[in-house]
């Protein structure tokens, strides 16, 4: 009998507790993004600091009245680079309501791609994944906002163009890189750029993971480069800086892609890494409106996410830039279609960010339908031994022949 | 008492050479049978699709790799390779317009040839010299990968397969796919039961415990090796495809890359070498597992309103996984289907082993 009592209170308690939180929840029903990351493999070196950049953004962002009344939820869960796992991820996350996906890992967007596209979920894309993503006409739903390795190659090429007085054609670029997907895939967009400009390219393929360059590093000492692109990540930089003591390369002719940060900085040493160059479409360091605003609000207090080591990091930057636009184009999309939020919705209000540029935080996008990646602007910085220094504006050159590559690429994906 | 013996009599070999031996095997073999084609009606579809579809698949793809490396004694570092073989001329050939079942067996015998081949050259040598030649088969096919476009699917070197359509039949629904990975499954589990009673079989258990000895006994150590190899590699190949065309609808290096191969080692390995059971117990450990523990720890710490760092928290179910390979080597270094065999064994006779003690 005793036992009959108590099970009923608990039940009653139950029932209220459910009715009390549905209620709260039709008064302000979250809005989800899925951050399906790989927080203990290969991609560690970014993955903490988007993750804690979008909690960071969204706490601020609950704090100021939720995004048209609606908080956001950041769910972030581990995928490890399994392909398997992060398949798992997504369909988990979306049968808890989730439509807004990033996996932020090439493997894993690869796997989960054709099920966000026949599903119709947004993959949010930026700088991991296919490169011809950005055709919104065949990807629909993926929106690799910023832009492709492609275009950052021409950007590059296009800025040591302007530095070498507006002539490439006594010039001589090299291309160091990682023999593996991601390094090989601005040789195409290079080889065409040197046909048309008359310039000579060299290429340099270090293999994985990237801890013995010496002997790209000879070469390029007999060929003496005016330029070197470099397509490394990580502990890449830091070889390929002694490598560059070693043979008397200049430092501040190296020029990176996005894929340079504070820790790599440190790791060559600050005053070692004077000079060097980077592509990029967010702006570096912690003078930036948003970024100060994190620091003032919350690790001034100690209440940020995480570590503030990891918001002097031009990847923190980098996630406030892509949850930024993901935010803003959720706002729109409310404000347009009202609530509840739809992945249509989003997805017009994607195409509809126009010159977005979050505040000076990054390249002003401008997203259409068939551009998703926003005009793949970005400009050069240079490491001044303290901070990034820009030494260009936002632009984006030899938009022809990207989108050549990219149509040409992404017309083999369709298939029946 | 669960497995009752009394009664069971194997008065001539065809008798003794049954598949199951006991009649409880059988019923419990068919009862989980049944479990299985009932799945999609009884469980969720997240489970089904993210679960038990890719568990199916890379038991099966064990299996073949347990016929190599638990039956015939071989070490293969290289499966995940085969695997990608199988799956890229698959696709390919489907791409190409050939129908799906064709396609599957292209890729089934494209691994075969390629597999056997390369066995044919590997096989000169033994022990950890084959381990360290069939990892150089590895790393010769991610090179292939990713430096030829034509095969890998163009420069972002991810290849997406044409839907499925087996026997005329459009498949697209997450049921449809489950049934395929099953058909399959069971297909390779059926041919692996069966092998154990076979001249082939017994061929290539003399050739694990002594390829010499096997070989006075008039045993071509050599051909059985070499056939062991051929037929693994044709079921890595058909699973290969089968992954790709169920579960990713995209080939990508990735999927098929050296640690993918050191994955179906371990799931061997734990799994228990040249246990069919164990093979399964072993996938699910080292596939599941993870994303499992993941997902507990995550929803523990949610629940208990723990303020974790998303990086710790992605740390500890690595190190719950590890810590759960290591307890189940230690426990019982022949692996699940031995821990499972030593539960069969004392369920067989309980409670009547009991008076004894």
């Amino acid at each position: 009998m005793k036992f009959k009592q108590h099970l009923k209170a608990v039940a009653l308690t139950a029932a209220l507790a459910t009715s009390a939180t549905m209620a709260s929840a039709q008064d302000e029903e979250p809005i989800r993004f899925g951050l399906c990351f790989d927080l203990s493999k290969s991609y560690t070196f970014v993955t903490p600091q988007i993750a804690q950049a979008a909690q960071d953004l969204a706490m601020y962002t609950n704090e100021n009245g939720g995004i048209e009344g609606h908080p956001v939820e950041i769910i972030v869960r581990d995928h490890g680079n399994e392909p398997q796992r992060g398949v798992e991820c997504y369909e988990q996350l979306k049968r808890d309501g989730v439509f807004i996906f990033n996996f932020l890992s090439t493997p894993v967007s690869n796997a989960a791609l054709p099920r966000a596209m026949k599903d119709g979920n947004i993959l949010m894309q930026s700088f991991v994944g296919r490169g011809d993503a950005v055709d919104g006409e065949v990807f629909e739903w993926v929106f690799p906002v910023g832009p492709t390795y492609w275009q950052q190659a021409a950007n590059a090429v296009s800025f040591i163009k302007d530095q070498l007085g507006g002539d490439l054609s006594s010039g001589k670029i090299g291309f160091i890189y990682l023999d593996y997907p991601f390094g090989q895939e601005p040789i195409e967009i290079l080889k065409t750029l040197s046909e048309k400009e008359g310039f000579e390219l060299e290429l340099y393929p270090v293999a994985l993971p990237g801890s013995d360059q010496s002997s790209a590093w000879s070469k390029i000492r007999r060929d003496k480069p005016d330029y070197v692109i470099s397509w490394l990540l990580a502990g890449g930089h830091v070889v390929a800086s002694k490598e560059m003591r070693r043979n008397r390369f200049p430092i501040d002719r190296y020029l990176t892609s996005n894929w340079l940060n504070e820790v790599d900085i440190v790791n060559i040493g600050a005053e070692e890494a004077k000079g060097i160059l980077r592509g990029t479409n967010v702006a570096g360091g912690q003078d930036v409106p948003i970024v100060k605003t994190m620091l003032e609000t919350y690790y001034a207090n100690g209440k940020g996410s995480g570590p503030e080591s990891l918001v002097h990091d031009v990847y923190y930057n980098t996630g406030m830039a892509i949850y930024s636009a993901g935010f803003e184009a959720a706002r729109m999309a409310i404000q347009e279609n009202g609530w509840p939020l739809t992945p249509e919705a989003m997805k017009t209000a994607y195409e509809g960010l126009s010159g977005y540029d979050a505040n000076g935080l990054m390249a002003p996008v401008t997203v259409t339908s068939e551009d998703h990646g926003g005009g793949g602007k970005t400009r050069v910085e240079q490491w001044d031994g303290e901070t990034w220094v820009p030494l260009t504006d936002w632009s984006a050159e030899y938009l022809d022949v990207v989108w050549g590559v990219i149509k040409e690429s992404s017309e083999k994906f369709i298939v029946e | 008492m669960f497995y009752r013996l009394s009664g069971v009599h194997h008065a001539n070999y065809v008798s003794d050479s049954r598949i199951f031996k006991v009649p409880a095997d059988r019923n419990l073999t068919a009862f989980i049978f049944l479990i299985g084609l009932a799945a999609p009606f009884i469980m969720p579809s997240l489970y089904l699709n993210s679960y038990m579809l890719p568990w199916l698949i890379w038991t099966a793809a064990a299996l073949g790799l347990n016929l190599v490396t638990g039956w015939a004694g071989q070490l293969h570092l290289g499966y995940a390779a085969v695997m990608a073989v199988g799956a890229y001329s698959a696709i390919h050939a489907a791409r190409f317009g050939v129908p799906w079942e064709f396609a599957l067996i292209i890729g089934g015998l494209a691994s075969s040839v390629i597999g056997s081949l390369f066995a044919f050259a590997a096989l000169r040598v033994k022990g950890l010299y084959l381990a360290l030649t069939t990892l150089a088969m590895q790393f010769v096919m991610d090179w292939v990968l990713t430096h030829s476009p034509a095969i890998s699917g163009g420069s972002h070197a991810s290849l997406q397969s044409p839907t499925l359509a087996l026997l005329g039949q459009d498949i697209t629904s997450d049921t449809g796919y489950y049934y395929v990975a099953f058909g399959w499954c069971v297909l390779v589990t059926i041919f692996m039961l069966n092998l154990k009673r076979t001249g082939l079989g017994r061929a290539l258990v003399a050739v694990r415990e002594k390829d010499f000895a096997a070989a006075i006994l008039g045993v071509n150590s050599f051909y059985y090796k070499i056939l062991a190899f051929a037929t693994s590699s044709f079921i890595a190949g058909v699973s290969g495809a089968l992954l790709v065309a169920t579960f990713f609808f995209l080939a990508a290096p990735e999927q098929f890359s050296v640690n993918v191969s050191i994955q179906v080692l371990a799931m061997v390995i734990v799994g228990g070498l040249g246990s069919i059971i164990g093979s399964y117990f072993g996938v699910a450990l080292i596939l599941l597992v993870p994303g499992l523990v993941n997902g507990i720890v995550a929803g523990g710490s949610e629940a208990l309103g723990m303020q974790i760092n998303v990086e710790t928290l992605a740390h500890i179910p690595n190190a719950v996984y590890g810590a759960l390979i290591v307890i189940v080597l230690l426990i019982e270094p022949l692996g699940l289907g031995k821990l499972y065999g030593n539960i069969r064994d004392y369920l067989m006779v309980w409670p009547f082993d009991q008076l004894r003690k």
